[in-house]
């Protein structure tokens, strides 16, 4: 497969700060991929370095093989893009600004196809075109972003926070798109902090944390490196279960951890012991995350005083799961 | 008026730098009016002579104030009252819109007027820290004008008090003219843009009106006629600093700057947060044609602005030629009048060759001005986030920066074309003037080309510290008037006014073209543009203010 985008150590400094800090990142063809991390871990640095907007400190840096700094422009005609913050000329209407960028990506003026699509699309995000760009509110300044990168066919796209503002429905509307996006074989980069919404739309994540790319691979790899919350009805600490770790009970009922790839071991045991209201959950993205933010939430806690994240898996899976994934 | 005291300590701690350098410059403007008196007029039968000429040829009075005498502080206050007033005016304009607003339309009032502080108490906090910044600008004016050397007479210090205070009157009455326009437009920009209008205007028909005013016997004042009350420019140069002292038109301009921002106040308690008093229209469903290029982008987003500055380049040339038939006409009657113009003799053509070169001046900053504002959008629209869409499509960084460059050029040459447009249709109505176009096209063109050096160096501005484009632009131009317009009165040393490029620009005297520093100028304007767009390739998008 196709590399689409490809960056080695890639450092970037603002002043004192490293903002990149020796980011890998690989995106194949075809990919939807996932781009995960809180607000200031990176993301938006790394989008912009990857338009081209901004010039790395050093590390390599390519989309399409090309040098998103010095190939800016013949790159762009292949990329649409949407920030994660939208702002509009005040005195430009919303259609206006949408044939203002979607021609500067190469829309042709007269274009039916072009035309089509965008009328399809105003109608799918319900948006009026006739106001001017201060009347907007986020959500429909992200409309016009959406939109006017939708509406023109590109190999790769890349969304920085697309949903933020847009409501329930929306988001419903946007996910819609992205999964047409897939059928006919563009690449996606997708930003987020919102981890449903990669875990629903994207097929390979990478999680970014403090400008460093810390995990990376499909949602089923990555699940294998956290373990399984299993829990049952009980009233009193059961006997030892075999690769159970963490047991405690409260609230009447039983829970306990396994490594992932060891749940069917235990099945045999808890099915001996007849247990009542078992319930078995799988990692989620959370979860994931929160392995490698674990430490923040710790700190946070601590100096709270609450107890947020206590006895969350993240902090107690270790590394060393990594070996013992199939 | 919960929430006043902490607004309005919220405006200082904004405003303090901006207001410290804006109020210390002009009480130094006022002090180095001494200077330029004492050294270029220093006695009284020069400062009569002079007074005289003003007369016989008042159309320079629309660059200078209003004529009382020949005393040492009234030419002081004769010279520099208008442009002192000036910048208090300047500064209370953009004082008012920006706390109100700009505010809003950035939506930091909608989190201020969610508090108890309610939707009238910012305007109201406004107000009282305009009429502060006013106060200590006067006060700043009369230290100015008490330290400058005049004698510690009575009379001198009243002098320095009443300039002082007409100086700030003026600004309080342009505090509330920013106010209103704040109210009435639904931008900042649109503001700013009638708030200037309305500045300029009146001080236009404040120097026209004294200019047709009625002169004395002895030639050494003048009475405005009653144009000149129509601007508050006016009230405050008919206080007579150092001559009569009179008060009562600065406290007409007290009290109109006062009732417009209680209007202001009105308007803003009755309206909703964030919209004008005219609905919007709806726009357009689909982009024009224009809006095919980056370059159509440029046009769209700054021709209001050129079309606003054509308009002034177009004025300045008509009057540059016209209101000197019209003062001819005036002084005709007057037999001293007629008869200085005899002594000036045979060089009445080149007194008419000064006029142009003065109008067009303000021709060439205007046009200056027109160009600083187009680069200074490309920095705005990189500052609030709008570049980045555009850069994120297929426009490369130099090409983006180049279409600027391209429409503040084209704006340059529109203003000055309008200018030698105004200037020929003055022309048409003085018989005989046609001698006069060599003078106007040369002299227009050499504007150009200074007007070009600002448009560069605001460019590299741009592309070496962005965040710097806005008010190192504006100073740029601020300085190179000040030495194009006051360079001779002051007596700076002729290499320190060459740096202007206003005065290094070619002129015509009576002796011929002169070239004066057109190829240094040629040379700055091609090294600069050059340098900026190659600079350009390796500069990355800086947002944020």
């Amino acid at each position: 497969m196709a590399t689409v985008i490809h960056t080695k150590g890639l450092v970037k400094r603002y002043g004192k700060v490293r903002a990149l800090d020796g980011l890998d990142l690989e995106v194949e063809a075809g990919q939807i991929h996932g781009f995960l991390g809180p607000n200031g871990a990176g993301k938006s640095t790394t989008i912009r370095v990857l338009l081209g907007l901004a010039r790395p400190t050093s590390g390599e840096a390519t989309v399409f093989g090309g040098d998103p700094w010095r190939d800016a422009v013949s790159l762009h005609r292949r990329i649409a893009s949407v920030p994660g913050d939208v702002s509009l000329w005040p005195n430009l209407s919303g259609g206006e600004a949408i044939d203002l960028l979607a021609r500067l990506r190469g829309a042709p003026r007269r274009d039916a196809a072009y035309k089509a699509e965008k009328e399809r699309l105003m109608h799918e995000f319900q948006f009026d075109p006739r106001k001017k760009g201060r009347a907007y509110s986020k959500g429909n300044r992200q409309k016009v972003a959406l939109i006017s990168a939708l509406s023109v066919p590109a190999d790769l796209y890349i969304f920085d926070e697309p949903t933020s503002g847009l409501d329930p429905l929306m988001e419903v509307v946007f996910r819609a798109e992205i999964d047409r996006l897939r059928a006919a074989g563009a690449t996606v980069l997708l930003s987020s902090h919102i981890l449903s919404e990669v875990e629903l739309l994207c097929d390979r994540v990478s999680i970014i944390r403090a400008g460093k790319i810390v995990e990376t691979g499909t949602l089923a790899e990555l699940r294998h490196l956290t373990r399984t919350e299993v829990s049952f009805d009980a009233t009193t600490v059961p006997d030892a279960i075999a690769g159970a770790h963490d047991v405690i009970v409260s609230e009447g009922r039983a829970r306990f951890t396994v490594d992932s790839d060891a749940v069917n071991g235990i099945l045999p045991v808890l099915a001996q012991r007849d247990v009542q209201g078992l319930r078995i959950e799988p990692p989620s993205l959370e979860e994931l995350f929160l392995r490698h933010y674990g430490d923040d939430l710790a700190a946070l806690d601590a100096s709270t005083g609450s107890a947020t994240g206590a006895g969350r898996p993240a902090t107690r899976a270790g590394r060393s799961a990594t070996g013992a994934g199939r | 008026m919960s929430g006043l005291l902490p607004l309005l300590r919220q405006r200082m701690r904004r405003d303090w730098k901006q207001l410290l350098i804006w109020t210390i410059g002009t009480g130094l403007f006022a002090y180095a009016s001494y200077s330029a008196v004492s050294q270029s007029y220093g006695e009284l039968q020069e400062r009569q002579a002079l007074l005289v000429t003003v007369m016989a040829n008042p159309v320079i009075l629309l660059f200078r104030g209003l004529p009382s005498g020949a005393e040492q502080g009234q030419l002081m206050v004769f010279l520099m009252f208008p442009w002192l007033a000036m910048l208090a005016a300047f500064m209370s304009t953009f004082l008012a819109v920006r706390h109100t607003r700009m505010d809003e339309e950035q939506g930091r009032a909608e989190l201020v007027s969610a508090t108890p502080a309610g939707r009238t108490t910012p305007v109201v906090a406004t107000v009282i820290h305009g009429l502060i910044a006013n106060f200590v600008l006067a006060a700043l004016t009369t230290l100015g004008f008490l330290a400058s050397g005049l004698e510690m007479t009575e009379a001198n210090v009243a002098g320095a008090k009443v300039v002082g205070f007409a100086v700030g009157a003026v600004g309080v009455a342009f505090l509330g003219i920013g106010l209103i326009a704040g109210q009435i437009m639904r931008t900042s920009r649109g503001a700013n843009a009638l708030a200037v209008w309305i500045l300029v205007a009146t001080f236009v028909i404040c120097g026209i009106g004294n200019a047709l005013g009625t002169p004395s016997d002895d030639l050494q004042r003048m009475e405005s006629s009653w144009l000149t009350w129509l601007s508050p420019f006016g009230w405050g140069e008919n206080t007579r600093a150092y001559a009569d002292d009179n008060l009562w038109p600065g406290v007409l301009a007290l009290v109109f700057g006062l009732v417009l921002a209680g209007i202001a106040i009105v308007l803003q308690s009755v309206r909703d947060l964030g919209e004008g008093f005219i609905p919007e229209r709806r726009g357009r469903a689909e982009a024009g044609p224009l809006l095919s290029t980056p370059t159509g982008l440029v046009w769209r987003l700054t021709w209001g602005a050129i079309l606003g500055w054509t308009i002034g380049g177009l004025l300045t040339g008509m009057l540059s030629t016209s209101l000197a038939s019209v003062v001819d006409q005036v002084s005709g009657d007057n037999p001293a009048i007629v008869d200085i113009l005899e002594k000036i003799g045979g060089s009445n053509g080149s007194l008419q060759q000064a006029t142009v070169s003065v109008f067009f001046l303000m021709l060439g900053i205007f046009a200056a001005c027109a160009a600083v504002q187009i680069v200074i959008r490309a920095r705005q629209e990189e500052a609030h986030g709008t570049a980045e869409p555009v850069l994120s499509a297929a426009v490369g960084r130099v090409r983006w920066l180049v279409d600027y460059l391209v429409v503040a050029f084209v704006a340059m040459v529109l203003v000055v074309v309008a200018g030698v447009v105004g200037a020929t249709l003055g022309l048409a109505s003085v018989d005989g003037g046609s001698e006069l176009m060599e003078t106007i096209v040369v002299t227009a063109a050499g504007q150009l080309v200074a007007a070009s050096v600002f448009l560069v160096l605001t460019a590299l501005v741009f592309v070496l510290a962005p965040r710097a484009t806005i008010a190192l632009g504006w100073t740029l131009i601020a300085v190179g008037a000040i030495f194009g317009l006051f360079g001779p009165l002051f007596g700076f040393p002729d290499w320190m006014a060459s740096l202007s490029p206003l005065e290094a620009a070619p002129k015509v005297t009576t002796d011929g073209v002169q070239l004066n520093g057109l190829w240094w100028l040629i040379a700055v304007v091609l090294v600069g543009g050059a340098g900026a767009i190659t600079l350009m390739r390796r500069r990355e998008l800086v947002t944020g203010g």
